[in-house]
């Protein structure tokens, strides 16, 4: 264990905790885009930045989501160093998609001003700060069937060969995960359509709500198990498992 | 294709290797190529994708059997490379990065081929030409269609 002092309190925390969880477990906000509880840090929006003073005095700015605490150092979240680089690197974000109400707002907390309008194309739609949660998330969850092609400018994320990917299952991962929204994904009564390509949704064999692709079901995680020989969505799961401990805990009572 | 493919061990680690393989026999990779290699190698056709389209050195088109390189570079921008390409583009009627209909010729523009002093530069493959000028280019072509045929 290590002690380190974040924005004047202490905290013990395991040696390894990045400094954002230790600065969480604090309460302490600290504004994150690419980063997600759930899949590996990637550290490249650059938005987590905190100021870090070492044992020796030395203080650095540190991207807080990978920044691993190995000693008792000193974390600060909130100083002018602090939210000047967190400015600009909003600022950068904006340029690139000025019209994401997640930048606008992000900009409006530090400060910074709207992009002149002569740099705005009225028509650029582009909301995707190439974070790469999604292609982490459907590496991590899915299967694998977005990555970030081209590159410079042109990098986006996309399918294989810009078609709509055969082994995509439709989980909608990577729209869950998105920060900006820039993923879509519309669903209808019995469809759902996600990169350029639509799945059928089955359909609760308890309440009738659609809740999943057939090719999800296949890839048999505990959420989509059968109960009973019933395909459930999550909710009646929960509801059935509940019913089926507290019948257990009845029968006990009786005995 | 297959060959090519699979005169490589079956670990993704030989996934750049494999397509700048094919692409030195083929002049560009096809996407059932990737997909053969991603099968092969056992790496998602999406990365696959990505790294084909991440290297200038990979192409998704047929390039002609010579690929001619002007630099754009400063110093060879200074010395009327943009020119040059104007009159390559004249001389072969395609447009910068397209590749002829016989297949012979691709015009592309690069940053820098580091023989500044040469400026301005054009190689065709591993050819190189220094302190061209537009009147030199019908020749170069010539020779160089020569060299192909």
């Amino acid at each position: 264990m290590v002690e380190v002092t974040i924005d004047g309190q202490k905290i013990e925390v395991e040696k390894g905790t990045t400094a954002l969880e230790a600065a969480r477990s604090l309460g302490i906000e600290i504004p994150t885009l690419c980063y997600h509880e759930g899949l590996p840090p990637d550290g490249n929006c650059r938005l987590c930045q905190v100021e870090v003073t070492d044992a020796r005095g030395r203080t650095n700015l540190v991207i807080s989501c990978m920044y691993p605490i190995k000693g008792p150092v000193e974390i600060r979240t909130d100083t002018e160093r602090v939210r000047d680089a967190r400015a600009f690197v909003v600022k950068l974000l904006l340029a690139r998609s000025p019209h994401s109400p997640v930048l606008q707002h992000l900009a409006e907390e530090y400060g910074v001003e709207p992009l002149d309008a002569r740099f705005v194309p009225e028509d650029e739609t582009d909301l995707c700060i190439r974070c790469g949660r999604c292609v982490r998330a459907c590496a991590t969850l899915g299967n694998n069937c977005i990555e970030f092609v081209w590159r410079g400018w042109e990098k986006e994320v996309n399918t294989p060969f810009k078609e709509p990917s055969n082994s995509c299952i439709g989980c909608g991962a990577c729209a869950q995960v998105c920060p900006t929204g820039a993923i879509r994904v519309t669903e209808d009564e019995t469809t759902r359509t996600i990169w350029d390509r639509t799945f059928d949704l089955v359909a609760c064999e308890r309440c009738g709500v659609r809740f999943a692709t057939p090719e999800q079901l296949k890839v048999v995680s505990p959420e989509f198990k059968p109960v009973d020989g019933r395909v459930l969505c999550p909710r009646c799961r929960k509801l059935e498992e509940a019913r089926a401990v507290a019948s257990g805990l009845g029968a006990q009572e009786e005995n | 294709m297959r060959q090519i493919i699979e005169g490589y061990p079956k670990e993704p680690r030989y996934l750049l290797a494999t397509l700048q393989d094919i692409q030195e026999h083929h002049k560009y990779l096809s996407v059932e190529s990737m997909k053969m290699v991603a099968e092969y190698l056992g790496v998602p056709e999406s990365r696959v994708f990505s790294v084909a389209t991440f290297y200038k050195a990979l192409s998704l088109v047929p390039q002609g059997k010579k690929v001619i390189k002007v630099c754009n570079g400063t110093a060879c921008h200074l010395r009327g490379a943009p020119k040059l390409v104007e009159a390559l583009e004249k001389e072969l009627g395609i447009k910068n990065g397209e590749t002829t209909e016989d297949g012979f010729f691709t015009i592309q523009t690069v940053n820098c081929v580091g023989a500044c002093a040469m400026a301005p530069v054009v190689m065709v493959n591993d050819r190189v030409y220094g302190k061209v000028t537009i009147s030199q280019i019908p020749e170069i072509i010539e020779e160089e269609r020569k060299d192909a045929v």
